[in-house]
């Protein structure tokens, strides 16, 4: 469902994406790690068509972004790290907006804008401005926004980030259920616990290269190579030690 | 335990100098360009008040006084300025900038905030004055043939007369804060602000300032000046700073180091007090602004009845159109330059109403011909300068929002097209309605009238398409204030570039005009060598509008793809 073929990006001489190749199944949740500054945020950046890549290829169900951008974007969901929003719109006309880029029938726009906010706690405000929202809030409404046009794909940047307990299980009860129904689901954080807990293969960025991936049990295998830095614990966390580790290792 | 020492002021002025210094010299070429630019400004200046001043002294009787009540005059402006300028900075450098709450978690006083914050306030409030202001005292100086000691009370009398009306505006937006919710209180002085330079606009062309190259209307308006009163009152710092300069100018005025004394003594009283009072109210105020977030309002439902004025639209186009007009009519920041554009075209249908073209004199014949000639340049002009308002901040108010706009699988051509006619329809409109009019008081032939609205359509497409490529190579979406987006470097060159457009024009049509207008007036027909020159002339200026208009569009496209939010 969604494919990356040897995408790159470079700043002149820094690159900062290095071939990228990444393919996930419909229905998979994949979780992408990386320590901070490994360069997920740029490869989400060109993976949903905000950065041009510097080469390759990024495939969204089958359609090429390069190509056939609309094609591509018509399945897609995207929730940013910052989610900046139209201040001076109410959340109701936020998400008619974003329904109408997507050609979402009028009425459904309606009905699932109801219930979306419904959803995520925010239907009691609906009919305010944005700006009187806090950061958590905004990340919502950002969720609903991107569920409004039910994509097939859907890919989020550091989704829980600002969000509380209550907010983030919601979330990832949200996730599951949405990959039970055959939603692809790309999801970068920082939260071990939730990639652990929601992803069924994980890949680990750093400085631009896919280090590793895999399923936690094939990342384990892999981690054990490095005994000294995973020692005796299995956890996610010590496998992203070990894989992401120091300096001296990657020497 | 002994206290902590004082965070030196430099450290906490620190990070606006080194933005200002960086943004500088990441751009060297700008740099130097607005440094042209206001070295221009200022030689255009001092020339045109230079000359205004050796006007006033060959008028033997009332020279004198007319020079003593225009420094009076100006020393009102400035201080009326600087008031509304330092309330409304205040209000941001004090209760609304994010890097308030670094120093307050800082181990920083409170009065040290205040001070580096007041020393900030002042600068950005009156850089703009002393802008001004410059080639005005260097003019009063070389006109009067001032010595050295003229300059140095100039310097000296700025410093006090710049920091009164900063403890003015600090201490009044603080008391504002305390009173209503800062967002609102940003909105309403953003708007009063724009109500009172449009009206100040107004006010000066209403005056009719042309009545001065007429002898016998000069009497009149020199008269009024002499009895210009109010402002002369003793107890104004704006009549004490100018007593202190006048001696210097030649002028009879006693007492210059009183009027100093005066001017000095209340600065630092004002300082004084100022620190006093917002050192023991600021924690509080600060968290008043913080809480003044707008209620929990509903808002009105200007998406049904904007939605029905789009219909008629392409699906994308209307769905723009909807979202940045809802935008447009919520930000004050935005909606109030629509004052400034009221204002803007009353003068401009004044200004043609008022023309000397029907006293029957053979200057006003030529006058009409002169006038019809300039008459489709200026409405172009007008144009360009309410784009630079309305078209060209509008890739920059899609600000860090814009990746809702590219993820959406709707291509660039669709957002442009989009942001085009939201540009285009209105300019057109307002273009053709002032050409319209305007061509009616002068008593243009029909047929001219329509080869000036064909030109201008032309025109305005070719500026709303560079207004978005220009927009889209310059954007500043870090700042809220849609006012300021137009501001920057972008809109300076943008504005140059469409003169250069509308002067190029201008140009290829003159003959042509010229030719076509004279077959009326003065019964020559045009004969068929001329008709050919004549539509290759036309022919140019649609090749050279439509060149410019599929530039702007490629150029804009290109920066789309490539922006970065």
């Amino acid at each position: 469902m969604i494919q990356c073929i040897a995408l790159r990006k470079q700043y002149g001489e820094l690159v900062a994406v290095h071939d990228l190749d990444l393919e996930i199944a419909p229905g998979e949740v994949f979780g992408f790690l990386g320590p901070n500054g490994a360069g997920k945020t740029t490869t989400i950046r060109m993976m949903v068509g905000l950065l041009e890549p510097s080469g390759g290829q990024v495939l969204l169900g089958g359609h090429d972004l390069a190509t056939k951008p609309e094609d591509a974007k018509a399945l897609l969901g995207y929730v940013p790290d910052q989610p900046f929003l139209y201040d001076k719109l109410t959340a109701k006309e936020f998400l008619r907006f974003i329904g109408g880029l997507y050609r979402v029938d009028r009425e459904d726009i309606a009905d699932r804008s109801v219930d979306l906010l419904e959803e995520f706690g925010l239907v009691d405000r609906a009919e305010e401005l944005i700006e009187t929202f806090s950061h958590g809030m905004k990340q919502r409404l950002a969720l609903a926004a991107a569920l409004i046009h039910r994509p097939r794909i859907l890919i989020l940047d550091e989704p829980m980030v600002g969000m509380d307990p209550q907010g983030a299980l919601a979330l990832r009860q949200l996730l599951s259920g949405l990959a039970a129904s055959g939603v692809t689901i790309f999801l970068s954080t920082h939260s071990l616990g939730v990639a652990e807990e929601l992803c069924d293969r994980i890949g680990i960025l750093d400085h631009g290269r896919m280090v590793a991936q895999g399923t936690l049990a094939e990342l384990r295998l892999r981690a054990s190579e490095f005994p000294e830095l995973s020692g005796s614990e299995d956890s996610l966390e010590s496998v992203f030690l070990s894989l992401t580790g120091t300096e001296d290792r990657r020497a | 335990m002994s206290a902590p020492a004082a965070i030196p002021l430099g450290t906490l002025l620190a990070p606006r100098f080194l933005a200002t210094r960086n943004a500088f010299r990441r751009r060297p070429l700008r740099a130097w360009a607005l440094a042209f630019l206001t070295g221009a400004f200022w030689v255009g200046s001092f020339l045109l008040f230079a000359q205004t001043l050796r006007f006033f002294q060959t008028i033997t009787a009332l020279g004198p006084v007319l020079t003593q009540r225009l420094l009076v005059m100006l020393f009102v402006s400035f201080f009326a300025i600087l008031v509304i300028s330092n309330v409304v900075t205040a209000l941001t450098t004090y209760y609304l900038s994010p890097d308030v709450r670094f120093l307050l978690v800082a181990p920083v006083t409170r009065r040290r905030i205040h001070v580096a914050r007041f020393i900030e306030t002042l600068g950005a409030s009156s850089w703009m004055v002393l802008l001004f202001g410059f080639p005005v005292f260097l003019a009063y100086g070389t006109v009067f043939h001032a010595g050295p000691l003229y300059y140095g009370a100039v310097i000296a009398t700025l410093i006090p007369f710049l920091t009164i009306p900063a403890a003015l505006g600090v201490m009044l937006t603080t008391v504002l804060v305390l009173a209503f919710p800062a967002r609102r209180m940003r909105d309403v002085l953003v708007v009063a602000s724009v109500a009172l330079v449009a009206g100040g606009y107004l006010a000066l062309r209403l005056a009719r300032p042309e009545r001065l190259a007429s002898p016998g209307e000069l009497a009149g308006f020199a008269a009024f000046l002499a009895a210009f009163e109010a402002p002369a009152s003793p107890y104004l710092p704006t009549t004490w700073a100018a007593n202190v300069l006048l001696p210097f100018l030649g002028a009879e005025t006693a007492a210059p180091l009183f009027h100093f004394a005066l001017l000095a003594s209340t600065a630092a009283v004002l300082a004084i007090g100022c620190t006093a009072f917002v050192e023991r109210v600021f924690l509080t105020a600060w968290s008043r602004a913080q809480e003044g977030r707008e209620g929990p309002g509903r808002e009105r439902r200007l998406g049904h009845w904007l939605g029905r004025i789009a219909s008629p639209l392409p699906h994308t186009t209307a769905l723009l159109f909807v979202k940045d007009a809802t935008i447009f009519f919520r930000d004050a920041s935005q909606w109030s330059q629509l004052l400034l554009l009221l204002a803007l075209v009353v003068v401009y249908v004044y200004n043609f109403s008022a023309l000397p073209i029907d006293d029957g004199s053979p200057l006003a014949g030529t006058l009409r011909e002169i006038v019809a000639f300039a008459n489709l340049g200026l409405a172009a002009f007008v144009t360009a300068s309410v784009a630079v308002r309305f078209v060209f901040p509008a890739i920059s108010l899609e600000g860090r929002s814009w990746w809702a706009l590219r993820t959406a699988p709707i291509p660039l051509t669709s957002i442009w097209w989009g942001k085009f006619w939201l540009g285009f329809l209105p300019l057109a409109v307002l273009g053709e309605l002032l050409i319209v009019v305007t061509g009616r008081l002068l008593g243009v032939a029909p047929g001219l009238t329509a080869v000036f609205m064909a030109t201008l359509l032309l025109v305005v497409a070719a500026i709303v398409s560079l207004g978005l490529a220009f927009g889209a190579a310059y954007p500043r979406v870090d700042t809220q204030n849609a006012a300021q987006i137009a501001t920057g470097f972008g809109g300076l060159i943008y504005m140059v570039t469409c003169l250069g457009l509308i002067t190029a024009v201008i140009a290829l049509e003159a003959w042509p005009v010229s030719r076509i207008f004279w077959s009326r007036f003065a019964s020559q027909p045009i004969n068929g060598g001329e008709t050919a020159a004549i539509a290759i002339s036309f022919g140019a200026v649609t090749a050279l509008t439509m060149t410019a208009w599929a530039l702007g569009r490629r150029s804009a496209l290109k920066s789309l793809k490539h922006l970065r939010v």
